[in-house]
């Protein structure tokens, strides 16, 4: 396979990077890791004539416990005994990401903004050809659930629902300078499903936020899959909380994997603060993000197994983290 | 272990690493990628989007006229029919008229390179007129209006109907104590290969043309070249490189490598043709998707009176070895066991979807899984230990089955208390807590088909040629393919066993039709026991000629020598004896070099009713597998922790072998089990790729005990029988039967994921049904 | 036709100049342009991890690595596993244990085992399973290839 004749940009600062931006605006990708951009191009999705690599960014690669930038290799945060010890829900989300060889390349960026996935998108070009294309790529109708609004892609990235139970935020720089938003605010939640950030033309992620609080919290990230390893979630489920005494003082549950984008339950979990979890509550809780979730048949596994899952998921990693001894 | 057999043989029955694996681990192994020619173009392959649809127009006039394009060809050009099986040739190197499926080969073209190729292709106008869609095996029995092929029977798309009827099933039922049914489902499973496919191909200005392929079947792929290119056999050169696996899916002669032949025919230059791993999928030959309702009888004391077997497979566009598929899916449950009555009936329906084919077990896995599963079922009806109810039936050595299928040797009892006694059976079944179970599956499968593919009757399946020359090595002809399997490796093994050389004097040439002597290749699990024959009789031709020269050198008589490391010597003197290379410089004078030829020809066996010969073999193989399981009741994710895998290969030649082949068909046996699948919507294949088709991890292997208890056959060479697809078909009735074990209940639909666990637990609880209190 | 960046990339050790347009993916460059056919095409889409080098030392799908990315880097693949006629520690457990049947993931495997016992001289069996999830086998059910990496930390030079 081979991919279409591109120009390559490779700036060295993250000011040469935008202004690289500013110029090419919307005709370039930016390439971190390529191990999700490069597959996809192969398979000419959404191919665009420019290229804007990261990897010559000295000031995207840094990364401390506090702020960790874009294109840190997740191999990297798998390898740091301190990610582990700190955010749990974090190293857990590193490791089950795809494979290690693809974590060597990968990036925390690059799986923030990982391209959502479907049966219908992630095809060759004679696939998708025979078919007619879908929304996502080269047509104009959806073929999950057939229209021609909404695109019913899956989220399928790792870190950002591990990373919204740890309160991370995101550092953007844009022509108009860097600003930074809580994670799930980069999400789009209610668009057509084909605009997935709210990110402006030009703007680039440079680096995760996590705050104090987050080295206090007991958190988890629980990945469902077919195998151990490749495979990409069907469902991932992150929890966090701070026990005092026999209370609740903090609860955030986070999945990715079912929708067009990773979700949070600030309605479902806030109402749980200041009470103690005990088994009828925590499946209460479990049962009201069952509930609330609305996978579509674009996987491997079927729909409602996924959404039962859900349950299953958050019962299970409430239970543990409420359990867990030697932690806050 | 062996340890009682060892001194018998020097390097026979022992662990021999392969002789490529330096090679390998080196990169220095040839594939057909991995050569380049003067002058190669490029070859790619136009694929048909619509399911069905007959062809009006084929324009190439735009893409032969772009810059860089050398030829562009389309199906009229070589129409002439082909396929493995000499009854049912349907293919053709480039549809004509009419294309049947999505991915089907409507046009070919060679280019500078990949992109002038690709460009070429999207220049090529095709008109068609769309045709109904037939998706499903179930359907399209009857007549219906548009075929997929002319000759279905009946105006319908069944492509083979077997009806078969041995003794009297129904008076068997009726007369039956306990009866136990199985009513199954099984998704199509493919190869998935590493390597894939691709040939090279050169015409050069002396007549010929040289052919190199990823095939496991050299020898029908240069048939079919002769065949639809109209050039004599012997004007065609095979060669094949290295093979990065096969398990079957390069068996057939394939439409890409007439295509890419018919290329260089065009352009007088080399080409080559590498696919992208979506078409590996779609070229497909794989296992067939299959519905299969088996109903087995028995008396009180658990004798088995009857099988009654039906069966639907799925062949997808073309025939390939469907006809035998279609028997395999019968006969393949006439054994382990002694049955008194048998029916069968199998139809195997053409679709719109991608050809399936021969798998590892081919014809044999889907149906053991059924029988095996009823008699899991059997056993708890009759009470019976699920062992107990097996050893009851187990076919006796030297048997006829009711098909007439000779049996010759058989270990299966002892594989029986190998797989019990080892398993830990009597304290686990139906002991473990809930969640954990074992169970029991057993196999048996041909040791290469007694009947042979060939257009030429009664020619040997299998020739030897070994060259001892001037430099003291010996080199071994044979158009055996090693696919990875290690019969590279059994050659050079069995020859410096027989001659008595150490094993680095011994080089296997490689496959070159030129050079080699027809075998007729890696399928039906043939290799090990006929190549390994014709290898030993060529060996001990030439061992006798060093023989011969050695009691001319000493006076000795031949019946006084006998063959030692590197020399032969006076049996009751051994101090008295000559080198091998004295005695190779004696036997080679006036001669040169010393050449000797072993064959083999499988014996006459089987009986002369219609279908007769399908299944027979000149021995076969035997299982019995104890699983055991853990599953995870809210999830319905399991894992299987350990199989114990007694297995009769008879003796086994290379130890190392045998256990890499167990390892890896269990490996696929339980892919197909707990995930692959080829999961269609419609028409539509859903997940080409290796991402969304789903091998098995490392993770998920569970820890293997080889068992390797059989007894030397009496026709094997060294008493071997095969070792390489008999090992899979016992896994997943194991497994399955596990999982009633530990959970209660059955799966009757493949594969067996975790949601379809859940629904039966769900389903079991309905029903008011507890099993071990839960 | 503008002349292309040529990039200076260490392959196994040795310099390399070599003319790369900015869309050359790695595996090409390594098998088409340079001839190092050892690294294996399976699939070209960062699945079957044949393609495996080290880039930087580091396990890389060059199947999905730009040439370009790799410019003034240095590239081990597996011709240059082993210096010289003898087998790497690694290679040589492979053909011990049996760890090669077709062989076509055997490179990709390779580079993987080597660069684990490089860095983790003393790797678990757990260890060894999560650092080969990325190489898909079809022949030996990863069996051997677990043991041979096993058998090679003793023998390697930890």
């Amino acid at each position: 396979m081979h991919l279409d004749p591109f120009e390559l940009h490779r700036p060295e600062t993250i000011a040469e990077t935008l202004a690289l931006a500013g110029r090419l605006a919307p005709a370039f990708d930016y390439l971190a890791g390529g191990t999700d951009l490069l597959p996809n191009y192969k398979m000419h999705l959404n191919v665009r004539p420019h290229l804007i690599a990261l990897d010559r960014v000295s000031e995207l690669q840094e990364y401390t416990l506090d702020r960790i930038g874009a294109m840190v290799r997740l191999a990297d945060l798998d390898r740091d005994p301190e990610i582990g010890r700190h955010y749990p829900a974090l190293a857990e989300a590193v490791h089950g990401i795809a494979t290690p060889l693809v974590r060597a390349s990968g990036t925390v960026g690059g799986n923030l903004l990982v391209e959502t996935r479907c049966f219908f998108f992630n095809q060759s070009y004679f696939w998708r050809a025979s078919l007619g294309f879908c929304l996502k790529a080269d047509g104009d109708r959806c073929h999950v659930v057939p229209q021609k609004e909404k695109c019913y892609a899956t989220f399928s990235g790792d870190l950002a629902p591990s990373l919204m139970v740890l309160g991370a935020s995101v550092e953007i720089a844009g022509p108009d300078g860097v600003r930074t938003i809580p994670l799930d605010a980069m999400y789009e939640a209610d668009g057509d499903g084909i605009r997935r950030v709210r990110l402006r033309p030009g703007e680039l992620v440079v680096a995760v936020h996590l705050p104090p609080a987050a080295q206090h919290l007991r958190s988890t990230y629980r990945k469902l899959r077919a195998r151990p390893s490749y495979d990409f979630p069907e469902l991932g489920v992150a929890v966090s909380l701070r026990r005092d005494g026999d209370r609740l003082a903090a609860l955030d549950v986070a999945v990715g994997g079912l929708e067009t984008y990773p979700r949070r339950f600030p309605a479902i979990t806030e109402p749980a603060l200041g009470q103690g979890l005990d088994p009828e509550r925590i499946g209460a809780l479990a049962q009201a993000i069952q509930a609330a979730v609305r996978p579509v048949h674009n996987t491997a596994y079927p729909p409602d197994y996924r959404k039962r899952m859900t349950g299953v998921f958050v019962r299970r990693a409430l239970t543990d983290l409420w359990d867990r001894r030697g932690a806050s | 272990m062996d340890a009682a057999q060892r001194p018998e043989h020097r390097l026979i029955g022992g662990s021999i690493p392969y002789i490529e694996g330096p090679l390998k681990v080196s990169g220095r192994t040839e594939y057909t990628d991995d050569l380049k020619r003067p002058g190669m173009l490029v070859g790619r392959l136009l694929r048909a989007p619509w399911a069905h649809a007959k062809l009006l127009r084929v324009d190439v006039t735009k893409a032969r006229e772009m810059p860089g394009v050398f030829a562009v060809l389309t199906g009229e050009r070589y129409p002439t029919p082909f396929g493995v099986l000499p009854i049912t040739k349907d293919e053709t190197a480039i549809a004509v008229d009419r294309s049947r499926y999505i991915g089907d080969v409507i046009a070919a073209v060679a280019a500078q390179d990949e992109l002038t190729a690709e460009r070429a292709l999207a220049a090529v106008e095709v008109q068609v007129e769309a045709l109904p869609e037939y998706t499903d095996p179930r359907m399209g029995r009857t007549r219906v209006d548009a075929p997929i092929h002319e000759k279905g029977l009946n105006h319908s798309n069944i492509q083979k109907e077997v009806v078969q009827h041995f003794g009297d099933v129904d008076a068997a039922f009726r007369s039956a104590a306990a009866t136990a049914r199985v009513r199954a489902s099984f998704a199509g499973v493919t190869h998935a290969f590493t390597e894939p496919q691709c040939t090279i191909a050169e015409a050069t200005p002396d007549g010929r043309l040289t052919v190199w392929s990823s095939t496991q079947v050299p020898h029908y792929l240069h048939r079919s070249l002769s065949e639809v290119l109209g050039l004599p056999m012997h004007r065609i050169r095979v060669i094949k490189p290295e093979v990065g696996g096969g398990f079957g899916g390069k068996s057939d002669p394939l439409p890409h490598e007439i295509a890419c032949a018919a290329l260089a025919l065009e352009t007088g230059r080399p080409v080559k043709i590498l696919f992208d791993r979506d078409e590996v999928f779609y070229t497909n030959h794989g296992r067939h998707p299959t519905f299969n309702d088996v109903q087995i009888a028995a008396d009180a004391e658990g004798h088995l009176l009857g099988y009654d077997i039906e069966a639907v497979i799925e062949g997808g566009a073309w025939s390939s070895f469907g006809t035998v598929t279609t028997y395999y899916n019968g006969v393949m449950a006439m054994g382990p066991y002694r049955l008194p009555n048998f029916r069968y009936k199998g139809q195997r329906v053409f679709t719109n979807r991608p050809p399936s084919g021969a798998m590892r077990a081919h014809g044999g896995t889907n149906i053991r899984y059924s029988v095996e599963v009823a008699l899991d079922q059997l056993a708890e009806t009759l009470k019976l230990d699920p062992f107990d109810l097996r050893a009851r039936n187990a076919l006796p050595p030297n048997s006829t089955t009711i098909n007439e299928f000779r049996i010759t040797s058989t270990s299966f009892l002892k594989c029986l208390s190998a797989a019990r006694d080892r398993s830990g059976w009597a304290e686990k079944w139906g002991r473990l807590p809930y969640g954990q179970g074992v169970g029991l599956g057993c196999g048996f499968y041909i040791s290469g088909s007694n009947s042979p593919i060939h257009f030429t009757p009664k020619m040997p399946q299998c020739t030897v040629h070994l060259k001892a020359d001037m430099d003291g090595g010996i080199t071994v002809h044979c158009m055996q393919a090693d696919i990875g399997q290690g019969s590279n490796t059994l050659l050079a093994a069995i020859v410096a066993e027989v001659v008595g050389v150490s094993l680095d004097r011994v080089h296997v040439s490689p496959v070159d039709s030129d050079v080699t002597p027809v075998d007729i290749g890696s399928y039906s699990s043939r290799v090990t026991f006929m190549m390994g024959n014709a290898a030993r009789k060529a060996a001990e031709a030439l061992r006798d000629r060093l023989l011969e020269a050695t009691h001319q050198l000493t006076g000795y008589p031949r019946d006084a020598l006998r063959v030692g490391v590197e020399r032969y010597e006076v049996e009751h003197r051994p101090e008295v004896g000559v080198s091998y290379m004295e005695a190779l410089q004696q036997a080679m004078q006036g001669t040169g070099a010393l050449q000797s030829t072993g064959a083999y020809t499988s014996p006459p066996v089987g009986g002369t009713f219609k279908g007769a010969r399908a299944g027979t073999a000149p021995a076969y193989s035997f299982a019995a597998y104890v699983a055991q399981v853990s599953v995870d009741e809210e999830t319905g994710s399991y894992g299987v922790e350990k199989v114990w895998a007694a297995f009769d290969c008879g003796r086994p030649l290379n130890r190392l072998a045998v256990e890499g082949q167990i390892h890896g068909s269990i490996h696929m046996g339980l892919g197909q089990l707990m995930g692959e699948s080829m999961d269609y919507r419609g028409s539509r294949l859903m997940n080409p790729s290796l991402l969304d088709y789903k091998i098995l991890m490392p993770q998920q292997m569970p820890e293997v005990e080889c068992l390797l208890v059989g007894d030397a056959d009496p026709e094997g060479p060294f008493g071997a029988k095969e070792a390489g697809e008999g090992p899979l078909v016992a896994t997943l009735p194991a497994v399955a039967n596990a999982l009633y074990d530990a959970v209660g209940v059955r799966f009757y639909d493949l594969p067996i994921t975790p949601d379809r666990v859940l629904k039966g637990i769900d389903r079991r609880r309905a029903e008011g049904r507890s099993w071990k209190g839960h | 036709m503008t002349a292309q960046p040529v990039l200076r990339i260490r392959i196994n050790g040795h310099p390399v100049d070599v003319p790369a347009p900015p869309e050359r993916i790695l595996l090409d460059l390594l098998r088409e342009d340079l001839n190092l056919t050892g690294t294996k095409r399976g699939c070209d889409l960062g699945t079957c991890g044949c393609c495996t080098v080290l880039l930087d030392g580091r396990p890389t799908l060059s199947c999905l690595t730009l040439a370009a990315m790799a410019d003034g880097r240095a590239v081990t693949t597996v011709e240059g596993v082993s210096s010289g006629p003898a087998l790497h520690p690694v290679q040589q457990s492979f053909v011990d244990h049996g760890a090669t049947q077709c062989g076509f993931c055997t490179p990709g495997f390779v580079m993987t085992a080597v660069a684990l016992l490089r860095d983790h001289p003393h790797a678990s069996r757990e260890q060894v399973m999560d650092a080969i999830s990325g190489n898909l086998c079809r022949c030996t059910g990863y069996t051997k290839i677990v043991e041979a990496i096993l058998a090679a930390r003793a023998a390697g030079p930890a």
